[in-house]
């Protein structure tokens, strides 16, 4: 199995454009950070599984995932959050599109165990719904036996906003412009994090090329 | 911290006040489950062919279907054979138009009159005991305006097309374990027929009293809203302090036609068991309804207290272009309590939208989901729906989780789901304390509070009730 151990005190930033690299166990150890970027660009399928595993007090996990379908993609994305012990915080967001004939399935869990009080632990998971043809299925999950908590989630399925297209037209911006700004900074949050600059820079303008193909083929 | 502590467990302790068990002579059927037993309550029930074909067919479905293990409920097993299916109050046959006076001293004790009484005019009864219904109270003024309400044995005697036309169409006879047994036995219920363009005077509502030991209360109501109409329903429930675990299966269907409205409240009060988690009701229902017509609309309102094990999800399937659901939930449980209730948001139609907003709060050692799902079909076009789901914990020992299913199939339909765990905020309580509110009141007040923007949705009649209750299921857990 493909197992990542974040040892006590130390601090790991992974970047990962495979999503088939991603490994399926995380485990976070005392006062241990981990920070994981999760890219999936067009034309990639994949069936991801993570589990992430906070063991010691004072841990920290952090995942961020993007993903982009145009075609015919089947992207499955599932993390299970475990909070084992008390004192540790977890933060989850993804983000992606999907258009053409794709299906994307994102599934997340957040476990609090007993006694794992303090524990602070968010997900998000926001989805822009593309084509007709295309499917998008999410379950956040919550699973919680510890009542000093602080646990949210929220999904969204969803267009792109009218509102914001028209203000942007009103001021010049062509539609096609206006949506190319619209779907970038609907994936920036995930991609801000990111910390090396000239990857972060690469990543962007590949994206922005793939979203502007994308909308001249809608 | 520990004055809080004290405070909780004392509303915990607080005793289940609808506990006592009726004096009435009994007539029972054997025990156990077979097709001898269905043509026997059928028989009981006077029934015509069809109902008993029915009947046998929702049986021999029954008996191939396992039982449903996908919820997050720690169920003991069931013996089927081992339960009562149907128990009737004995009618004092030298006057058998009458209401036995312990039954309506035990309604009167409910707080539910069966007389038609000037000061309660707003509200008609239909009151079931055990597996028969009792009375059901101003028939005749409903019927002035075309208003079907009875007992549903009546309504398969009397009004055998409307049955036929409606009975399992929006819950199939196989539709899930549950269904089919309660579609094999069910007793009683209520019928419920509102015509075209009328708007139902006065709220309807249905109570539900388990009273005899060894059974199981299995009761079926049907609503139809024809074209224009409106109705408000309330149901109520409570049953007997036993140490056995008791089954409640119902089903609930609902039509709503076009531009039609159904309002549907719930406030379920069955036994919750003792401390121990001896004893208690499973209360195991399929609720659903069909916003058939284009503009209608359906509304779910339930504050569930009661029930060992509670197996829930009062759905809509929106079928109607421009039609529209709510589902406003309170759910508490507390000390050994399990609930996994929820709704399901099936869009079919265009213009369709729906508001999910469910407030769990789980004490003790209770365990406490929301599961849902949200659909949105490739032809729900422009469709929309907004869930919020809280979870309130009070003590380290319960459990309070989250399942939203979400599935959307059309680019221009829209779903948001939100959801939020956390516990009462010290702050709130010392700032509560610091004016002089008790933590225990102030408690009170953070959960009423919580639970509003539910509550407010309820009749009158029940929102007083309602929020009477949550008081009490959270007595003594305060911690």
């Amino acid at each position: 199995m493909n197992e990542l151990n974040v040892s006590a005190g130390s601090v790991l930033h992974k970047v990962y454009r495979d999503v088939g690299g991603v490994p399926e166990r995380i485990v976070v150890e005392k006062d241990a950070k981990a920070d994981i970027v999760i890219l999936a660009l067009p034309g990639t399928s994949c069936d991801m599984k993570i589990d992430v595993e906070l063991v010691g007090e004072g841990a920290e996990a952090n995942l961020y995932g993007v993903y982009v379908c145009d075609g015919n993609e089947k992207v499955k994305m599932a993390v299970d959050m475990y909070h084992k012990v008390p004192h540790c915080r977890s933060r989850q967001l993804f983000k992606g599109m999907a258009g053409g004939e794709s299906r994307v399935d994102f599934y997340g869990k957040i476990i609090v165990a007993q006694d794992a009080q303090r524990t602070e632990a968010y997900q998000e998971n926001h989805n822009l719904l593309l084509s007709d043809k295309a499917r998008i299925d999410t379950k956040p999950q919550l699973e919680i036996y510890a009542d000093d908590v602080k646990c949210s989630h929220g999904a969204t399925i969803g267009r792109l906003n009218e509102d914001e297209q028209f203000y942007m037209r009103s001021r010049g911006i062509s539609l096609e412009d206006a949506k190319v700004l619209q779907m970038i900074s609907f994936i920036a949050p995930v991609l801000e994090n990111v910390k090396d600059d000239a990857q972060r820079e690469s990543l962007l303008s590949e994206y922005e090329s793939n979203i502007r193909n994308i909308i001249r083929n809608m | 911290m520990s004055k809080d502590k004290e405070i909780l467990e004392g509303l915990a302790d607080k005793e289940y006040e609808h506990g006592f068990v009726t004096d009435v002579e009994q007539e029972f059927i054997p025990k156990g489950l077979n097709e001898d037993i269905i043509r026997l309550i059928s028989a009981k029930k006077q029934e015509p062919e069809w109902m008993l074909e029915f009947r046998l067919d929702a049986f021999r479905r029954w008996q191939k279907m396992p039982l449903p293990q996908w919820a997050h409920l720690d169920i003991p097993e069931i013996d089927f054979q081992d339960i009562i299916y149907y128990a009737a109050p004995k009618k004092d046959e030298d006057r058998p138009k009458e209401i036995d006076p312990e039954l309506e001293k035990t309604f009167d004790k409910l707080g539910i009159p069966l007389h038609e009484r000037a000061a309660l005019a707003g509200v008609a009864v239909d009151a079931v005991f055990d597996s028969v219904s009792v009375t059901t109270t101003f028939r005749a003024a409903l019927a002035e305006k075309g208003i079907i309400f009875c007992s549903f044995s009546e309504a398969v005697r009397e009004h055998p097309d409307l049955v036929k036309k409606y009975l399992a169409s929006v819950v199939p006879v196989g539709d899930n374990f549950y269904a089919a047994l309660n579609s094999a036995v069910f007793s009683d219920g209520s019928f419920c027929y509102i015509p075209k363009g009328v708007r139902c005077p006065m709220e309807l509502s249905s109570y539900f009293r388990i009273n005899a030991a060894g059974t199981g209360q299995f009761e079926r109501t049907l609503i139809v809203a024809d074209e224009g109409s409106y109705v408000s329903y309330m149901e109520g429930c409570t049953a007997p302090m036993r140490d056995e675990n008791q089954l409640h299966a119902a089903v609930v269907e609902i039509i709503v036609e076009k531009d039609a409205e159904v309002k549907y409240s719930t406030v379920q009060n069955w036994y919750p068991g003792d401390a121990q988690g001896k004893g208690g009701i499973f209360n195991f229902v399929t609720k659903r309804g069909i916003c058939k017509g284009s503009g209608s609309h359906l509304s779910w309102t339930q504050v569930e207290t009661g029930s060992a094990i509670t197996w829930k999800y009062p759905s809509t399937i929106l079928k109607g272009d421009n039609s529209s659901s709510e589902f406003y939930s309170v759910a508490v449980t507390n000390n050994m309590q399990q609930a996994d209730t929820g709704t399901k948001m099936i869009h079919i139609g265009r213009n369709t939208r729906s508001r999910i907003i469910s407030k769990g709060i789980s004490a003790g050692r209770s365990q406490n989901s929301y599961r849902g799902l949200v659909k949105m079909l490739p032809g729900a076009d422009n469709a929309r729906n907004y869930s919020q789901c809280d979870s309130l914990l009070i003590g380290d020992r319960c459990g309070a989780h989250t399942f939203p299913y979400i599935e959307n199939a059309n680019n221009t339909a829209i779903v948001e789901h939100e959801a939020t765990t956390s516990k009462i905020s010290e702050d709130q309580l010392f700032y509560c304390n610091q004016r002089g509110i008790g933590p225990e009141e102030a408690v009170g007040l953070i959960v009423n509070g919580y639970a509003r923007e539910v509550l407010s949705k309820l009749p009158m009649e029940f929102a007083v009730e309602a929020q009477k209750l949550l008081q009490v299921s959270l007595e003594g857990s305060v911690g």
